[in-house]
């Protein structure tokens, strides 16, 4: 069974995570098994609750959340990547996180990287 | 008749590990030492890790930098470690080098150096690709 992991680098503000979500939710419809999302270096804001976009233009977080709900997409966060970011992830229930994404470190990505068929990056 | 998806998949059997390009100079951004903690993580879960320096990433490798006159931390030390977390495959672009004026002389031990055409092939040994 072919698996699909992918790594989004860039914030959420960015056109290239537009690009990251129609690739990911093409593939989630085409039957791939995603196997999980992984979100470093600016990557990392996506998970940020203060974040607010302006309502016309392209809400990127609410579409990871969707995906996630929808699919149960797992929606991994590295915390160092985050906190250096503004994200406290001292404490489970946080409300500066948003629920959708899960805290991980880098090794969350070392056992996607082993698991995956392919690993894209945006 | 074998398919284009068995094709794809023998050649996948054949490639292993991640290959970890780098592509921007040390200091002036966060790329560098992003990379290098993805690189030793790799290393420590035991897991094949290649590195390839591009473009301006090859300013990484060049020797007598100290980020700390720019009160960056010196993450370019820790290149030192590589050997203790089995990252043995480090290769640097040639034509870049030359596109810089700069010698293959490096402040790390085992850095292949690549025509291009070699250092495409090299990345292609590898199943994943980051880059950073």
């Amino acid at each position: 069974m072919k698996t699909l992991a992918v790594v989004i680098t860039t914030p959420p503000y960015s056109p290239l995570t537009v690009t990251a979500l129609t690739y990911v939710e093409t593939a989630l419809i085409a039957g791939i098994n995603v196997i999980g999302v992984f979100f470093y270096q600016d990557g990392a804001m996506h998970a940020n609750e203060n974040i607010s976009i302006a309502s016309d233009e392209y809400q990127a977080i609410a579409h990871w959340q969707r995906l996630n709900q929808q699919y149960q997409l797992p929606l991994h966060i590295c915390i160092t990547a985050a906190e250096k970011r503004g994200i406290a992830c001292d404490s489970v229930d946080n409300e500066e996180i948003n629920g959708a994404f899960t805290v991980s470190g880098l090794g969350e990505l070392v056992e996607l990287t082993t698991k995956a068929t392919r690993l894209v990056q945006f | 008749m074998v398919s284009s998806d068995t094709q794809v998949e023998n050649n996948l059997s054949q490639e292993s590990g991640l290959a970890i390009i780098n592509s921007k100079a040390p200091f002036s951004s966060d790329f560098g030492k992003d990379a290098l903690d993805v690189a030793l993580i790799f290393g420590s879960f035991e897991q094949k890790v290649s590195l390839f320096f591009q473009g301006d990433g090859v300013y990484q490798l060049i020797g007598h930098q100290d980020g700390t006159l720019v009160s960056i931390k010196d993450y370019l030390k820790t290149f030192s470690a590589f050997e203790f977390y089995d990252i043995e495959d480090i290769y640097v672009c040639q034509q870049s080098l030359v596109n810089r004026q700069l010698d293959e002389s490096f402040h790390i031990d085992n850095v292949n150096v690549l025509a291009s055409l070699e250092f495409g092939l090299a990345i292609n040994r590898h199943q994943h690709v980051l880059r950073f």
